[in-house]
């Protein structure tokens, strides 16, 4: 940035604003999905600095790790198919325990972000779902201390078929926060919500559900791909508005729209619109199985992969990345209860 | 190197750098020679040390331990939040982090910073009890600039310090930057949107006098013009050598409300309006506390009279620009650094303690008392400890300002001779899985790891500086009316 462009950024009080009140409002957590998703993501952020604010978020995105890693590689061969169901596991685990606490949902989908990060460094022996347990209960517990305004003791996360002491979670805690290199600060879509449906939808009078169907979307994505390496948080976060508007776009109206953001080059743009594919397809198997549960052969997702492999530049990982978890989905509980 | 057998750190004194000490230190702490304990505070203790291995070796460095959270918490959330900020951040006049060790055995965290010998508090204190006399307008305005060139860094990139005070604006001693302004102590700074609590809800006792007053009022949102407020009171106790707003502070409501301290600032800047400012009547002590604040008639008794400036002259344009009690119209950092005061003689400088023009006197600030009889554990031996209550070391040492001791010698250890573990191991992790009490509670393999923390040492930030900030105005012709 020159120092002319600095000039330019009037910097007013109201980029620096901390939402005080409305994080800690949700914290209460009492609420139904819906309200909460009002009160946290619909922010009144519609001024200047809006726009530098999430260039900037578009930039951090860099700093945690969006880019090839081979290391990646190797954890993806081992063990795909072990690995994936207990990750499907740790999620319904997240997830279910944040309902539990009352945690916000950018708070569970930070766990699974970390969660990914960490297996991206490291790994964890084939059959060791304690581990994958503790892992799991440690991302969500520092998620929340980054998150939330009140998280509860370690001993009252509801660890159902282990114990763990209090100092092994807190080695695991820091195990996490030195492999993550203490960059817990990782963006997710849910920060670009409002932002986009306000530059892409601002006629739309029905933000409501929009917001509650692309806050959807973005968590049943987190169960479909690694969080790490294939799209970032605002690709994501974009095809989730696309997805959840509930109006299918061809392509070319969709990159009209994208470029009036004019935030992303063109491989984004096609990521934008592979990410959105893959919703669609989500959202139809949603409509067939009342329910959300996955019963479905996932095959459109790996041609999606194909079709986008040409673009995408980090396309040997890629592919690895999408779990097929219809197979297993139910296996990774299974093993759990046995052991 | 990392075989998950360190042993304890417990006792290791700062005397006792000689043979035997070496083989119960964890490994991490062999990296240094400890002189002693410099400061202590809310947060924790904070030590001085020199770096052994050779590309630095005599380097000062100041560790921060950070106090063990209650049992069953785990890692404690103003150490994640704190850590995770600084390792984002770099920038001249940013305190930098150097490192941060884990000691496996009681899994307590310790940041290394890069040692600042001098801050604030005790450059004016100096000022006002040694040397009778006013720091000089180049000081004054050098450490001004720079403080608001680190703070215009921080709010560009969204951070909100939120805890300015003379004793966090550390400056650099001998060196290749010797006079350089560092903004430290992170433990309260928010990056983004990270939900805050309300400041009485940390548990921490901030000083009240730096307090801007919508926070005093009660606001639940709350801007980095905070943290400009905070700054025009330092700018005016540089001035005067004396806190502008001495409050008395009310330690036993529950809420942030701090009656005298808005008395303070009411009677030198007079009654705020809803004029001046308009959302003054949301502030839900403004409301509240209709019989104490609003009933009172405080005149307009002056600033300028105060900190003995006069009214026209830029210095008190900028500073009355930075106690304007709406927050919205409150100047920004960016904004004061292109304020007339920075364009005319003394022309601001990097040094700040060494003015540029010849015929100033240089102040010789004392050092840092070091006590060396506290061990990394904070635990005091036996023999009598000196009265060392440092408060403004890279951590923060918020609150403690007793009285000092300025005479203490500083050790100088002998070179140490032993072989240096491979590098800085910031994360010095066991390379063994799961064993009883290691640091691998998963049974996590390893192997990756050791390569991937060794490549995370020599990764430098990358966070840009806002717009070329760091240079000094350009020299203009003095606008002086």
């Amino acid at each position: 940035m020159s120092m002319g462009e600095l000039d330019n950024i009037s910097f007013s009080c109201s980029s620096l604003l901390c939402e005080e009140t409305e994080a800690c409002f949700s914290e209460t957590g009492r609420q139904e999905e819906d309200g909460e998703s009002q009160s946290v993501y619909l922010k009144c952020c519609d001024n200047e600095d809006y726009d530098e604010y999430i260039k900037k978020l578009v930039q951090r995105e860099t700093d945690f790790g969006f880019k090839t890693n081979e290391s990646f590689a190797d954890y993806q061969n081992t063990s795909k198919s072990w690995l994936e169901c207990a990750r499907l596991d740790a999620i319904e685990w997240i997830f279910n325990t944040r309902k539990v606490f009352g945690f916000q949902i950018h708070t569970a989908y930070l766990s699974v972000i970390y969660f990914d990060r960490f297996l991206s460094k490291r790994s964890i022996d084939e059959g060791k779902l304690w581990a994958i347990r503790l892992l799991s209960v440690a991302c969500l517990s520092l998620a929340a201390k980054m998150e939330e305004c009140r998280v509860p003791p370690l001993s009252e996360f509801p660890i159902e078929d282990y114990h763990f002491e209090n100092k092994v979670i807190q080695r695991m805690e820091l195990l996490i926060l030195s492999t993550l290199e203490w960059k817990m600060g990782s963006v997710t879509p849910f920060a670009y919500l409002h932002y986009f449906i306000h530059k892409l939808y601002a006629e739309s009078n029905s933000n409501k559900e929009l917001v509650s169907n692309a806050i959807e979307l973005i968590m049943a994505m987190a169960k479909e791909i690694s969080l790490v390496n294939q799209y970032r948080p605002s690709i994501i976060a974009a095809a989730a508005v696309f997805a959840a508007s509930g109006n299918p776009l061809t392509s070319k109206a969709m990159e009209v729209k994208i470029d009036s953001i004019s935030l992303w080059g063109s491989l984004e743009n096609e990521q934008i619109v592979c990410c959105y594919k893959m919703m669609q397809e989500l959202q139809m198997r949603k409509s067939k199985t009342p329910n959300f549960v996955v019963t479905s052969h996932f095959s459109a997702i790996h041609a999606l992969e194909n079709a986008s492999a040409k673009t995408a530049g980090a396309a040997g990982t890629k592919r690895k990345l999408t779990f097929n978890q219809s197979d297993q989905n139910g296996l990774a509980k299974k093993i759990c209860r046995s052991e | 190197m990392g075989d998950g057998n360190n042993t304890s750190g417990r006792g290791i004194s700062a005397n006792n750098t000689s043979s035997s000490g070496n083989s119960e230190k964890p490994e991490w702490l062999q990296q240094y020679n400890l002189l002693g304990k410099i400061g202590e505070g809310t947060y924790g203790l904070v030590f001085l040390a020199r770096i052994k291995s050779p590309t630095n070796r005599g380097k000062c460095i100041a560790i921060k331990k950070f106090k063990q959270s209650k049992d069953g918490d785990g890692v404690s959330p103003t150490a994640i939040r704190e850590i995770m900020l600084l390792r984002e951040i770099s920038h001249e006049n940013v305190v930098k982090l150097v490192n941060v060790h884990i000691n496996h055995a009681d899994m307590s965290l310790y940041l290394a910073f890069d040692y600042a010998e001098y801050d604030l508090y005790e450059i004016i204190r100096h000022h006002r009890d040694k040397v009778n006399h006013a720091i000089n307008q180049y000081t004054v305005k050098s450490l001004l600039w720079q403080l608001l060139n680190g703070l215009n860094y921080l709010h560009s990139n969204w951070i909100i310090h939120r805890d300015l005070k003379p004793s966090n604006i550390l400056v650099m001693g001998e060196g290749d930057e010797q006079g350089v302004v560092k903004i430290a102590d992170f433990g309260l700074a928010r990056i983004y949107q990270a939900p805050l609590k309300p400041l009485s809800e940390n548990g921490v006792v901030v000083t009240i006098w730096y307090r801007a007053p919508e926070l005093l009022l009660g606001a639940k949102h709350y801007t980095s013009a905070v943290d400009m407020w905070a700054v025009g009171c330092i700018f005016a106790e540089l001035l005067t050598l004396k806190p502008l707003f001495q409050g008395a502070e009310a330690k036993s409501t529950p809420n942030p409300f701090q009656l005298d301290q808005l008395d303070k600032i009411f009677k030198i800047l007079g009654h705020p309006t809803l004029e001046k400012w308009p959302t003054l009547a949301n502030l839900p002590h403004w409301q509240s506390d209709m019989q104490h604040i609003q009933a009172h008639k405080y005149d307009n008794a002056g600033l300028h009279s105060v900190v003995h400036l006069s009214p026209k002259s830029p210095a008190f344009d900028l500073l009355s620009k930075m106690l304007e009690y709406d927050p919205r119209k409150r100047i920004t950092a960016a904004q004061a650094l292109e304020h007339e005061y920075f364009r005319i003689e003394p022309m601001p400088g990097r040094n700040a303690l060494v003015p540029s023009q010849p015929g100033e006197k240089i102040v010789n600030y004392p050092t840092r008392p070091v006590d060396q009889n506290t061990d990394f554990e904070g635990t005091t031996s036996i023999q009598p400890s000196q009265p060392v209550s440092g408060n403004a070391v890279a951590g923060n040492m918020g609150g403690a300002h007793a009285g000092r001791n300025g005479s203490v010698n500083r050790p100088m250890p002998p070179p140490p001779m032993q072989r240096m573990p491979q590098g800085m191991m910031a994360y010095n992790f066991p390379a063994q899985a799961g064993v009883g009490g290691g640091m691998n509670p998963g049974g996590i393999s390893m192997q990756r790891n050791m390569a991937a923390a060794q490549a995370h040492q020599q990764q430098q930030l990358r966070r840009k500086d806002p717009g070329g900030m760091t240079g000094y105005p350009p020299q203009q012709k003095s606008r002086r009316l």
